[in-house]
C-alpha cells in the first residue's frame, strides 16, 4: 500500500512539476528599474569580482526613480546606475541613446596619433591595403608594419599570405593594434594563428550557470592552433594602448603565449567579460559582460593586459613626427 | 490442368492516404536565452501527412509520417525588436486503428519525431540566434466521425500528437554559442525530457469536405509547447486556420500498369 501511494506521489510530482513563467515586470519606471537591476545581479559576472555591493546600489537608486518625470530622465538614471559597474561592454540602448562607459580609455594618455603612421617616417601616404590592413615596410625596409583598425573586419588567408611575402626579407614584423576597438573573437584566433608553431593553450572562459554572483562554470580551455598555411616565425610585436579593447584584448592575451610575441606600448584597454544582451520591458536593450575570460595563467583580463615594455608617446616625439612605441619596437626587432 | 492466375478483381491494392495542408497562424515565443520578453506575432506553415499499411498481413497496423514547415514573426510589446522564426519537424509512428462504434475510426499510436527550429532576435549581442533541437517519443493519433450527407461523406477529423519522453536541447543563460560550439563546451545543454519538463499539444480539427472529385480540409490548428531547463521555462504557441486536401494513392511501378478496381485505404 506505501508503495502504491509513494508511486501515486511521485507520478502526480512529475505531470505537476511547475513550468510557471519567470515573473515579468510591469513597464513601468519601477518596474523596469527592477527589470534592470535584477538582468545585473543575476547575469552580470563582475560583480565580485569587481567588489560591487549591487545591493547598496539599488537601495542608492530606488528613491531616484520615484522622482522620475520623463523617459530621457529616467535613462540617463538608469545609464548612471549601470556606469558604477566601470565596465565598457555595458550599455543600454533606447531608441534615442545609448549610456556607456568610456572611462577606460578617456581617464588615459592616448598613446596613438594616426597621422604619425601615415607621415613620412612609417607607412606615408602611399602604403599598401590588404583587405582590413594597411601595411608597409618601416626602418628602411627591415621592419613589416601592418595597422589593424578593428576586429569586427575579417580578413583571408590570401591577405596575410600577400603581407607576409611583402615582408619576407623584414627582421621582424609590427603589428599595431592600438585604438582597435575589439569585434570578432573569430578574427583574433585567425590572426592569433599565424604566430604559433603548435596549439597552445592562450586563455580561459567561464560563463554564469546560476543567479549567484559567484555562480561560474569550470574554466573551458581557449586554444589558439597554428595555421597550416602561414607561419611567421621572426619576431612579431603587438602594439597597444588603453583603446585595444574587447576582441583586441583577448588577440593580445591569445599573442602573449606566441613563442615570437612582444607587447609594447601602454596597458591594453581589457573587456574581458564575453557580453550578451537582454531587454526591459520597455524595451530597451541591455547589454552586459556574462562570460569571464582569463589568460593562460588563468588570470583575470577584466582590467587589460599589461605590456611586456611600457612605453608612452612623447610629446617631443610626436612634434618630431616620431612614434615613441614603434620606435621601440624597431629597437627591439633590430 | 490449367493453373489460373488470380484476377485483378481479387487483389486488393493497398493504397497510402496523403495528407497537406497550409495554416495562418497566430503565434506567440517566450524563450529566455533571447529575451525575458513575450513576443507575439504571425505565422505561415505547411504540414503534411502519409499513412500506410504497415503489413498488409494486419490491416488495423499503419505507419505514419508527419512534417511540417513553419515560419513567423513575432514582436516585443514595445515594437523595437523582433524574433524570426524558422522551424521544422518530421516524425514516423506506427498507429492501431479501432472502430469503437458506426461512423467513428480512432487511430491511435506512437511517433518518434525530430524537431529543428531558429529563432533569431538580430538586435542582440553574441546571442543573436537560439536553436530549438529535440527529438520526442509522441502519443499520437486520428479521430475521424462520418458525417453522410447529400450522398457523400463528410467527416470530423481530429489529428492530436503530445511528446511523452524525449532529448532536447537548451543551453544555459549565460553560455554563449562562441563558447558551446567554438570552444566545445556544452556542459548542461541536452536534457532529457519528460512530461516533468516538457509539455505540448500539437494538432488540428478539422471539417472534411468532399468536393467534385477532390477531398478538402478546413479547420483550426494549434501547437502548444513548454519546456523548461536550465531554470527557464520556454514557450511556443500558434494558433490559427488551416486549409489543405486529403487524397488516397498508390504508386505504380510503370506507365502502363492499369489502374486496379479494388482498393483499401488505412484511413478507412
Amino acid at each position: 500500500m506505501k508503495i502504491k501511494a509513494t508511486l501515486l506521489v511521485a507520478v502526480l510530482v512529475l505531470f505537476t512539476g511547475c513550468m510557471n513563467d519567470t515573473i515579468t515586470q510591469p513597464n513601468t519606471f519601477k518596474g523596469n528599474f527592477e527589470a534592470l537591476w535584477k538582468i545585473i545581479d543575476t547575469r552580470y559576472c563582475y560583480l565580485d569580482y569587481k567588489h560591487v555591493n549591487w545591493d547598496s546600489i539599488h537601495t542608492a537608486y530606488v528613491p531616484k526613480v520615484d522622482t522620475v518625470k520623463s523617459e530621457m530622465t529616467f535613462f540617463n538614471l538608469m545609464g548612471n546606475m549601470l556606469t558604477e559597474l566601470k565596465d565598457g561592454h555595458v550599455n543600454l540602448y533606447s531608441y534615442f541613446d545609448k549610456s556607456r562607459y568610456w572611462k577606460w580609455f578617456t581617464d588615459y594618455p592616448t598613446n596613438f596619433s594616426s597621422s604619425l603612421i601615415t607621415g613620412s617616417r612609417y607607412l606615408g601616404t602611399d602604403y599598401k591595403i590588404a583587405g582590413p590592413f594597411h601595411y608597409g615596410l618601416i626602418a628602411n625596409g627591415k621592419v613589416g608594419y601592418i595597422y589593424y583598425e578593428s576586429f569586427e573586419d575579417g580578413f583571408a588567408d590570401q591577405n596575410i599570405s600577400a603581407m607576409m611575402t611583402y615582408f619576407s626579407n623584414c627582421k621582424g614584423l609590427i603589428i599595431d593594434v592600438r585604438n582597435n576597438g575589439g569585434g570578432s573573437l573569430d578574427n583574433s584566433k585567425q590572426l592569433a594563428s599565424y604566430f604559433f608553431k603548435v596549439e597552445t593553450t592562450t586563455g580561459y572562459i567561464r560563463h554564469k550557470t546560476g543567479d549567484g554572483h559567484s555562480d561560474f562554470s569550470a574554466p573551458v580551455a581557449v586554444k589558439t592552433a597554428a595555421s597550416k598555411n602561414i607561419q611567421w616565425q621572426r619576431p612579431v610585436i603587438m602594439l597597444t594602448n588603453r583603446k585595444s579593447y574587447s576582441a583586441t584584448n583577448e588577440f593580445v592575451c591569445r599573442m602573449k603565449e606566441s613563442p615570437q610575441g612582444i607587447i609594447v606600448g601602454d596597458k591594453s584597454g581589457g573587456g574581458g567579460g564575453l557580453p550578451l544582451s537582454s531587454e526591459l520591458p520597455n524595451g530597451w536593450l541591455v547589454r552586459f559582460s556574462s562570460s569571464p575570460m582569463y589568460d593562460a595563467q588563468m588570470q583575470n583580463i577584466e582590467f587589460g593586459i599589461d605590456p611586456d615594455y611600457p612605453v608612452a608617446l612623447t610629446a617631443a616625439d610626436q612634434a618630431n613626427g616620431i612614434d615613441t612605441i614603434i620606435e621601440k619596437a624597431i629597437a627591439l626587432i633590430k | 490442368m490449367l493453373a489460373k492466375a488470380q484476377s485483378t478483381d481479387d487483389k486488393k491494392y493497398f493504397l497510402s492516404s496523403e495528407a497537406n495542408a497550409y495554416s495562418f497562424s497566430t503565434l506567440s515565443f517566450s524563450d529566455p536565452y533571447l529575451s525575458p520578453m513575450t513576443y507575439n506575432g504571425i505565422g505561415i506553415g505547411y504540414s503534411g501527412s502519409v499513412r500506410g499499411f504497415l503489413t498488409e498481413k494486419k490491416l488495423r497496423i499503419t505507419s505514419v509520417y508527419k512534417y511540417n514547415f513553419n515560419a513567423g514573426i513575432a514582436l516585443n510589446k514595445a515594437y523595437t525588436s523582433d524574433i524570426l522564426y524558422l522551424g521544422g519537424n518530421y516524425g514516423w509512428g506506427i498507429e492501431y486503428k479501432l472502430k469503437p462504434f458506426q461512423g467513428l475510426k480512432v487511430q491511435v499510436g506512437g511517433l518518434w519525431d525530430v524537431d529543428l527550429g531558429m529563432k533569431n532576435l538580430e538586435r542582440n549581442i553574441n546571442n543573436p540566434v537560439n536553436m530549438d533541437l529535440s527529438t520526442n517519443l509522441n502519443l499520437s493519433g486520428l479521430l475521424r466521425y462520418d458525417i453522410p450527407l447529400w450522398h457523400r461523406n463528410f467527416q470530423l477529423q481530429l489529428s492530436f500528437q503530445t511528446p511523452i519522453v524525449g532529448y532536447m536541447f537548451v543551453p544555459r543563460a549565460g553560455a554563449s554559442y562562441y563558447e558551446m560550439f567554438e570552444l566545445g563546451n556544452l556542459q548542461d545543454a541536452f536534457h532529457f525530457t519528460s512530461i516533468h519538463n516538457k509539455r505540448g499539444l500539437s494538432g488540428d480539427f478539422t471539417i472534411v469536405v468532399p468536393f467534385r472529385r477532390s477531398v478538402w480540409r478546413f479547420g483550426l490548428q494549434l501547437d502548444k509547447l513548454r519546456y523548461k531547463a536550465n531554470n527557464m521555462v520556454f514557450d511556443r504557441s500558434n494558433f490559427g486556420l488551416i486549409i489543405g486536401t486529403t487524397m488516397d494513392a498508390i504508386r505504380f511501378g510503370g506507365t502502363k500498369k492499369v489502374v486496379p478496381q479494388n482498393f483499401i485505404s488505412p484511413v478507412e
